[in-house]
């Protein structure tokens, strides 16, 4: 989600005073507890319920998408609440911890609470730039679900092409006269480096061109590929006759778009690849905070 | 399209082994009929003989036994038909019901539900109450039982035939009967013959105008309210001195700027409605088979305030000037009327011209955006691409998506696929039975006897109309039953046509309402990308 001060000032306020408040009630805490403040005080128990609390909140938001067309609040309600109100639980855990990772569970509860919280604002500026970087990287931007099916019908349409380009040329009607018949044998040399083209062309559709626009999208293939492919144009545009250099420039576009392609899964991996890290140790946070709580009140 | 019949060939589809390659572009099997013998049907008295040659095989005699399907609503062809013998019952199988999607369960969990109902439950804003179904065939079909009887000396299918439109009714015989079925060809032949033709405009003024007229809702009150001796001499009056014109397709019909001299109804044909502007033409209206033209130059200057182009075969009734001022003076409640709706399309035209002429975004003319009165936009800059706007529009419309995240782009926002309440909608154009219009809000709105043949989904040049599978053997709630014949016993799943509905009855479109990136917004067009505009000569 864009962060911006239109639509999030009132968020960011109330976080804020949030946070405020929370270390204005820490202070006299902090000095009246004669050792070092603790969760299992009075103080620390609210802290740690509040905390626990947010991050519960925070977490229904995996829930709520799964019913979009609930009525149950505007989603993007909803998404600015995860992100301010989940920010705020960090601080206030770190209250309720007094700025200790402590030791065993309450160790790992620190940890996956950084992970979750760093991922959570790794995938916030994420999204800062990253839908903007696409759509300008990316002109030609389908549904994602859709790029294979596009892919493919690239290769289709572009060994189309190549077929067209190396189709034997139509035979020429018998020489019905002398100077016809001079005429045609003459002419016998251009078919045979036409056929010598159309099988350069071929070749190399064969063994690179397609090859790339099969793996255009494999991120580590597609890489490699796409260089020689380049290459490879290149040098066909030397190689083959003016004729046929509509049919590589047509190739090339459809590589380019195929590049495009290979550029959106890229990003689109990028955007939402955080999720696979904030998720898990979402969930993983929130079943250990249960035992935590749990494991606390009662011993 | 059509069948290509060369001189001295037999009848394409008259012999087995000539089968037809595709049903519905070619004649179905039959005997073929030699032009002495066609001579001999009253239709084609008076016709070339030298044509009928020439076209020896365009038309075949068919034998239908009783219960037998002569052609189906929905379905493509090519040709028209003319009973010779017995009698068959044209109607319409698809349930006379709309899909409506509403919030049966409340509160929290408010969720859109899909169903099948009737004009009774849900009558909708602005219907008209239209009492009958125009489908091509000399007949209309009533609402509320939509079936009819045609026998011996009835023509149907010409528009299918000459437009190539879907059948816009099934037809089954109801006794054995034998009718000729005819390509378009013939039909050519048969509407050059003027014998022919004074024929069908007599057929037409004795049995189908006071029909016609009474199923357009301006004309329905002259008969309903006032059955008067004045509105059965008016009546009279109007059969004896209505023309029926025919126009081929690209022809006009009136220009702008002529002087007004007669009133239209339009009863064959799709009429495009536009005014002249020296930036080009701007459409103002599609007008299809019960809806009238030409009031707005005879009650106003006297002058016509836009061209009336024929899309397709149009044939209209026309109404000279005098009598329509007769019809005026006689029934105040026509006229009044008449005003309102002179007084309605004058806004919307002024509100046409408007927004073409106030926002200079010429990239939004060429994309076809400045038609759309409301437009799903997506700002690229916050979409992370998560697709809940098209999950909400699924889950709220019975797993039925009426959105995909695609479309067209300006600048950095993507208007999504999404109806857009296009003021040019081409959607409306080719409709058989007439089941697709607008609003006054130009809102698109699809009437209880779509029959689901999927041409307005193709005429639609965003993609934005969708066909919905419903039951079609299953009563319409509100609705009724299909019709009790043969077809109506086949019918399996039918199609209704649907649009995005904006999720009438709930606060805010699901797709909005589900974007959690403050990304998705129904914005109006024109001051939506005025105000960006704006922003970016102000960046710049």
């Amino acid at each position: 989600m864009v962060i911006d001060w239109t639509t999030h000032r009132k968020w960011v306020l109330a976080s804020a005073g949030g946070v405020v408040i929370a270390a204005v009630a820490y202070v006299p805490h902090a000095l009246s507890v004669r050792a070092k403040p603790f969760g299992g005080t009075a103080m620390g128990i609210v802290y740690g319920a509040a905390g626990l609390a947010l991050m519960i909140f925070a977490g229904l938001l995996g829930a709520r998408e799964k019913v979009p067309a609930w009525r149950v609040g505007r989603m993007q309600t909803w998404m600015r609440a995860h992100l301010w109100l989940g920010l705020l639980s960090f601080p206030i855990i770190l209250f309720h911890a007094a700025f200790s990772f402590g030791h065993g569970l309450t160790w790992w509860l620190m940890v996956l609470f950084t992970g979750v919280t760093a991922s959570g604002i790794l995938g916030t500026m994420l999204q800062q730039y990253l839908p903007r970087m696409m759509t300008r990287q990316v002109p030609l931007e389908t549904t994602f679900e859709q790029i294979d099916n596009v892919r493919e019908q690239l290769v289709l349409e572009a060994g189309e092409l190549v077929a067209a380009a190396c189709a034997p040329p139509k035979a020429a009607p018998a020489a019905k006269t002398e100077a016809a018949a001079g005429a045609a044998v003459a002419m016998t040399a251009a078919p045979v480096a036409a056929s010598e083209s159309a099988a350069r062309l071929q070749s190399w559709w064969e063994s690179i061109i397609r090859v790339y626009l099969e793996h255009s999208t494999h991120l580590r293939e597609g890489s490699v590929k796409r260089r020689e492919v380049q290459h490879a144009l290149r040098q066909l545009r030397t190689l083959l006759p003016p004729a046929m250099h509509d049919t590589v420039d047509s190739l090339e576009d459809i590589c380019g778009e195929a590049g495009q392609l290979r550029k959106q899964v890229i990003l689109h991996y990028t955007l939402h690849g955080w999720l696979m890290v904030h998720i898990p140790l979402s969930y993983a946070l929130l079943a250990l905070s249960a035992v935590h709580a749990v494991m606390a009140l009662r011993y | 399209m059509g069948v290509e019949q060369k001189e001295g060939q037999p009848a394409v589809g008259a012999h087995p082994e000539h089968a037809p390659a595709q049903w519905g572009t070619s004649l179905g099997y039959g005997e073929p009929i030699e032009p002495d013998e066609l001579l001999k049907i009253p239709i084609f008295e008076g016709a070339s003989k030298g044509l009928l040659e020439k076209n020896r095989g365009a038309v075949v005699r068919r034998h239908f036994k009783q219960g037998e399907m002569l052609c189906r609503e929905g379905e493509f062809g090519s040709t028209a038909f003319y009973i010779l013998e017995g009698n068959v019952e044209v109607f319409i199988s698809s349930p006379i019901a709309h899909v409506s999607t509403d919030n049966r369960s409340g509160g929290f969990f408010r969720k859109l539900k899909s169903r099948l109902v009737g004009r009774a439950q849900d009558l909708r804003g602005e219907t008209e109450s239209q009492r009958f179904i125009p489908i091509d065939a000399p007949v209309d079909l009533a609402y509320d039982h939509p079936s009819a009887e045609l026998g011996p000396g009835d023509l149907f299918g010409e528009m299918t035939c000459m437009n190539f439109y879907p059948r816009s009714a099934s037809v089954s015989a109801t006794s054995d009967c034998v009718v000729l079925e005819m390509l378009r060809n013939i039909v050519d032949i048969l509407l050059k013959n003027p014998k022919f033709r004074a024929q069908a405009d007599e057929k037409y003024r004795r049995r189908a105008l006071e029909e016609h007229l009474r199923s357009v809702p301006l004309f329905a009150e002259i008969g309903a309210r006032e059955q008067t001796q004045e509105a059965a001499a008016f009546l009279e009056r109007l059969r004896e001195r209505v023309e029926l014109v025919r126009f081929n397709p690209g022809q006009v019909i009136c220009k702008q700027g002529d002087p007004a001299d007669s009133f239209y109804l339009v009863r064959i044909g799709f009429v495009k409605v536009s005014e002249s502007h020296p930036g080009g033409e701007l459409v103002l209206a599609y007008l299809s088979r019960g809806n009238y033209f030409g009031e707005i130059g005879l009650m106003g200057g006297g002058v016509r305030t836009a061209t009336c182009t024929a899309l397709d075969h149009v044939e209209v009734v026309r109404i000279k000037a005098d009598e329509f001022k007769v019809m005026l003076e006689h029934f105040p409640h026509v006229r009044r009327r008449l005003e309102a709706g002179v007084r309605e399309r004058q806004e919307q035209n002024r509100n046409a011209l408007d927004m073409v002429t106030s926002v200079p975004l010429e990239d939004f003319l060429a994309q076809g955006l400045m038609g759309a009165q409301s437009l799903l936009v997506l700002d690229l800059r916050r979409c992370t691409r998560c697709d809940l706007c098209v999950r909400a529009c699924a889950d709220s419309h019975d797993g039925i998506t009426r959105l995909v995240r695609e479309g067209l782009r300006f600048e950095e926002q993507l208007v999504a696929t999404s109806c857009r309440q296009c003021r040019d909608p081409l959607c409306m154009i080719g409709c058989p039975v007439g089941s697709i219009r607008r609003r006054n809000s130009l809102e698109i709105i699809i009437e209880d006897w779509c029959i689901g043949c999927g041409l307005c989904a193709k005429g639609c040049p965003y993609g934005n109309i969708n066909l919905h599978p419903v039951g079609g053997d299953q009563p319409a709630e509100g609705g009724r039953p299909p019709m009790s014949s043969a077809a109506a016993k086949k019918a399996g799943v039918k199609l209704k046509a649907i649009t995005c509905d904006l999720c009438t009855g709930l606060d805010e479109p699901s797709c909005v309402y589900a974007c959690p990136h403050d990304a998705a917004h129904r914005v109006e067009p024109r001051g939506f990308f005025a105000r960006l505009h704006e922003e970016q000569g102000r960046g710049e």
